[in-house]
């Protein structure tokens, strides 16, 4: 399977996961998705993604001027964000001892 | 600090982006854009020599991605893309127009003539190129290539097989476009040769009304470049209009000019030439006398006996010099 497929529909639950402690800008959200192992993470569905999050209530966001730079777009999670991702890492959670017992099984099958 | 070099590639490639969202809501776009806007110059801050296309991918991927992720619709086809909010209206509006039952039946009912244009079509083909020059043959409605209308009846069979062939075949887009092209330049020129009609009748005239006099000499004896010859009118020096002149061709046969059958006043008029002392009639005395006959064509006729003599402009001679005695 491709890993880029699985990692757009867990998207949602992994770009709230890395704004859960801090509030990121998107470039920010991007480099740590990377650093956390999702290389292949591409830089408009990451943005596209806070967009919709931002838009479906999960996140809220704010601009910090720069004199230096330039303005930043911050996302921050609510509560509404915290729930989703909480429903979100569940369903990873299922899924994931799901398809490891169904890998299991095939191994003990082939063996 | 960022380099103004790479700042405006940043604006190019937004300006990329942004073509390929065109087709979302305004305030929509324009709040994407803006957010996008300085993400893209949060991505330049990165030091990197590559440019934006290398780090991000081509500006209709990264729209493509941004749809996706962001849960907008991907890119409508160009024909149905709502640049403003009327145009959206009016493609509801047209849609619902759509849905009516005799919109259905039309859209039915319109391809069901396909094959008739597709016969027209060939038609056309030789037909519109046939009339492209008077060769004193008729081209119309049977038309008559190299003057031929055999040539022209097996052209055309030969035209409207291949354009319904062509008709019911599935093109590629590049052959299609040519097709469709082609069916505009025959239409155009069709459109040409119809509003050229009138002027090219004329042309015509030759073919249509002299070549059948030439053809038939027993009907129109005397013909001339503008058609049948139906009456003289002799006229001395002086300009007096003479009557009963009597005319014989160079070998000395009567001149017999055809008879005038149809009057613009609506009348019917019958020849009454003079009749010699023999009692026998002459009818190549100029101008015919005409005599009226019968219940007018058209019953709200003012029929007169007389028929006016065309106005002629005459030419004006130097008076007759008295004949000089000859020199010796």
């Amino acid at each position: 399977m491709d890993a880029s497929q699985l990692v757009k529909g867990l998207l949602d639950v992994a770009v709230l996961a890395v704004v859960r402690d801090e509030d990121g800008y998107g470039y920010d959200v991007v480099r740590r998705l990377r650093a956390a192992g999702l290389e292949d993470v591409g830089d408009a569905s990451v943005y596209g993604t806070l967009r919709r999050l931002y838009q479906a209530g999960s996140l809220t966001s704010y601009v910090v001027p720069s004199d230096e730079g330039p303005h930043r777009k911050y996302y921050a999670i609510n509560e509404r964000g915290r729930s989703v991702l909480a429903d979100g890492t569940k369903t990873w959670q299922q899924f994931a001892d799901t398809v490891d017992r169904v890998l299991h099984l095939d191994r003990v099958v082939a063996a | 600090m960022t380099a103004p070099t790479t700042t405006s590639a940043a604006q190019r490639y937004l300006a990329d982006v942004e073509a390929e969202l065109a087709d979302l809501p305004p305030e929509e776009r324009a709040e994407l854009l803006d957010d996008l806007a300085m993400h893209l110059v949060a991505v330049e801050e990165e030091q990197d020599d590559r440019p934006l296309a290398a780090r991000l991918g081509s500006s209709a991927d990264y729209a493509a991605e941004l749809r996706a992720a962001a849960g907008l619709p991907p890119r409508a086809a160009v024909s149905a893309r709502p640049t403003r909010a009327w145009a959206a209206g009016a493609r509801t509006r047209i849609a619902q127009i759509g849905q009516q039952r005799w919109a259905r039946e039309l859209r039915t009912f319109v391809p069901s003539l396909r094959p008739a244009w597709w016969v027209l079509r060939g038609y056309l083909v030789v037909l519109v190129p046939s009339l492209q020059g008077i060769d004193g043959t008729r081209d119309f409605p049977v038309p008559a290539p190299w003057g031929s209308h055999l040539v022209g009846v097996l052209a055309v069979l030969v035209g409207v097989t291949a354009s319904v062939a062509l008709g019911q075949r599935r093109l590629p887009r590049l052959i299609a476009a040519l097709v469709l092209l082609g069916n505009a330049v025959l239409l155009t020129a069709t459109w040409a040769a119809l509003l050229d009609a009138p002027g090219r009748l004329s042309s015509y005239r030759f073919t249509a009304i002299v070549e059948p006099a030439l053809r038939s000499p027993e009907a129109f004896p005397l013909t001339s470049v503008h058609g049948p010859v139906t009456n003289i009118f002799p006229y001395t020096a002086e300009g007096k209009p003479l009557t009963g002149v009597l005319l014989y061709d160079q070998d000395g046969r009567p001149l017999r000019s055809s008879l005038q059958q149809w009057w613009a006043d609506g009348c019917r008029r019958v020849l009454a030439p003079p009749v010699a002392a023999d009692g026998v009639a002459v009818p190549f005395s100029y101008p015919h006398a005409y005599q009226l006959e019968g219940a007018p064509v058209d019953p709200q006729a003012a029929c007169l006996q007389a028929v006016a003599a065309p106005k002629v402009p005459l030419p004006s001679f130097a008076p007759a010099q008295p004949a000089r005695p000859a020199q010796k």
